[in-house]
């Protein structure tokens, strides 16, 4: 099993590589809207001392550190599967003996993450000098604690995106239906705004739906900021819902491709 | 005369297009109306932990949602189209019937794609505007609004501008067909006021992509923010830049051989 993860890495790092120059077009793309937050919060908390309680440095490491962490949890599965899907070259992947999307798909998406960083980290330090976080609550213990939470979190979203994906076995307008689920999802994961300034109705259903672990849940605990009661509730959470996008993701699949085979034929 | 008569022919042709596409059309209405929402949620939650962004207020903010909007219409129905065409035109050489035209090439180039379902946004970006300006309660004289409709043209037509230039370097750089990726990444910084960005991205949305000269200092015309000669400036600085991009447009065309050549 772990040959057949290393020769994939092979050919996927090559594919991604090739398309390097798309990566970096995709990174300036990706790099504005965090940034106009950053903006937009700290200049309300310059003008009156706080937000709730955060203070412009803690916008500032909070959209800083979401810049690293958003990369690390996001997935890109409905890219570089739909099309698959929908003109049927998914059938030379479903001749194979292994699962096509937990292993080509997936090490795809870790490749396509590899790349970015080594573009990621370079932008990210030149923003650095021009924010200057004060990471002074970050610790060894805040960010070791954090990194399960990024690959559980990573998980959650690379099934779901993947079960969302599927939905490409029975309608065309799958890319439609995706707007709707980012759209949830950069209000609800805490892309916009740190949850807890959203209002108190938003904010309840934030703290049970998944998409809270794409960023905020990771974002917070890097920066030392979640209770340790709820670091553990959300770790069981967490757990939860990857077991749910697990059998989720399982059964579409299932489902999916027994219509891609009625379809195909 | 002619070009009105041939724009017109282009919305039929590409009206007879979306209509082919229906439910496509309903799909992408619902889609646009969605993020409305999610930006109108967005500025809710902003305006719920302050009074003031800056100096601007929620209505203000509403009407610079709305110029944002129309800029982004018609960066979206025509000119993002456009460049898809035009690209593949000079790689594969089709755009020797373009240049064969007895019809302004640049004319051509721009307008002969229309994504019609778009131009949905200019009822809804209007009515933004009007919204926004109602709600901030602000007086507007006729003055400032003619100030505004001037710098919103200007501001487009520099935007317009940038883009004649980044697609003329095609004729050049065969290659370089992420030509307008650097306008489209920056385009959603015109959401908001380019007062509260730090300085180097100010410089950037103001001066090398000049996003803000559409949408944030046409707001600033409207709110009486701007005196007489700096609106008279921007309006230069307009007109400067289209003439700039049409030498650099006719150069490209000069230099551009074909592709079987």
């Amino acid at each position: 099993m772990l040959r057949i993860y290393r020769r994939l890495w092979q050919v996927n790092w090559a594919e991604q590589w090739q398309y390097r120059a798309n990566l970096l077009m995709y990174l300036l793309y990706w790099l504005v809207s965090p940034i106009v937050y950053l903006a937009v919060w700290t200049t309300i908390a310059n003008s009156r001392g706080s937000v709730s309680g955060l203070t412009t440095n803690d916008f500032v490491t909070y959209y800083m550190t979401l810049l690293l962490v958003d990369q690390l949890t996001s997935d890109i599965t409905i890219h570089i599967l739909a099309y698959k899907i929908q003109d049927g070259t998914l059938s030379g992947e479903l001749l194979k003996p292994v699962h096509p999307i937990l292993t080509n798909t997936l090490v795809n998406n870790i490749a396509f993450k590899v790349l970015i960083f080594i573009v990621l980290i370079p932008v990210w330090s030149v923003l650095y000098l021009l924010f200057q976080p004060a990471y002074s609550t970050v610790t060894v213990q805040s960010v070791l604690i954090a990194l399960p939470a990024i690959l559980l979190d990573f998980g959650i979203n690379f099934l779901l995106g993947a079960t969302l994906t599927c939905l490409a076995f029975w309608t065309t307008r799958v890319f439609s239906i995706a707007e709707f689920y980012f759209a949830l999802a950069s209000l609800l994961s805490g892309q916009f705004v740190p949850l807890q300034l959203m209002p108190p109705i938003i904010q309840q259903a934030a703290r049970l739906l998944p998409f809270q672990f794409y960023i905020y849940f990771p974002v917070q605990l890097i920066l030392g900021r979640v209770l340790p009661e709820t670091i553990l509730s959300n770790y069981a959470l967490g757990l939860v819902w990857l077991a749910f996008s697990y059998v989720l993701f399982r059964w579409v699949w299932r489902e999916g491709v027994k219509r891609f085979s009625a379809v195909g034929a | 005369m002619a070009s009105l008569k041939l724009i017109s022919t282009f919305l039929k042709i590409n009206l007879q297009i979306a209509l082919a596409y229906r439910a496509d059309t309903v799909v992408n209405i619902l889609i646009n109306l969605m993020w409305l929402g999610w930006e109108l949620l967005g500025l809710s939650i902003i305006f719920s932990n302050t009074e003031t962004l800056a100096g601007w207020g929620p209505g203000e903010l509403i009407a610079l949602l709305g110029v944002f909007r129309l800029v982004n219409m018609l960066m979206a129905a025509v000119i993002w189209p456009a460049t898809e065409k035009f690209n593949t035109s000079v790689r594969d050489g089709s755009l020797d019937y373009t240049l064969l035209q007895p019809v302004n090439s640049l004319f051509l180039v721009s307008f002969s794609r229309i994504v019609v379902w778009r131009i949905w946004d200019l009822i809804l970006g209007i009515a933004l505007i009007i919204v926004g300006i109602q709600w901030s309660g602000g007086v507007v004289t006729f003055l400032n609004l003619i100030y505004f409709i001037f710098l919103v043209l200007s501001g487009t037509l520099v935007i317009y501008s940038l883009w004649i230039v980044l697609i003329a370097l095609t004729f050049w750089f065969v290659k370089f067909d992420n030509n307008v990726t650097i306008l489209q990444a920056l385009m959603d910084s015109g959401r908001y006021p380019a007062t509260i960005y730090p300085p180097w991205l100010r410089l950037i949305v103001t001066y090398l992509v000049p996003i803000a000269l559409a949408t944030t200092i046409p707001l600033q015309g409207l709110r009486g923010d701007l005196s007489g000669r700096q609106v008279l400036i921007f309006l230069g600085v307009g007109i400067a830049a289209f003439w700039i991009a049409l030498r650099v447009w006719k150069a490209g065309v000069r230099q551009y051989s074909g592709a079987s050549s």
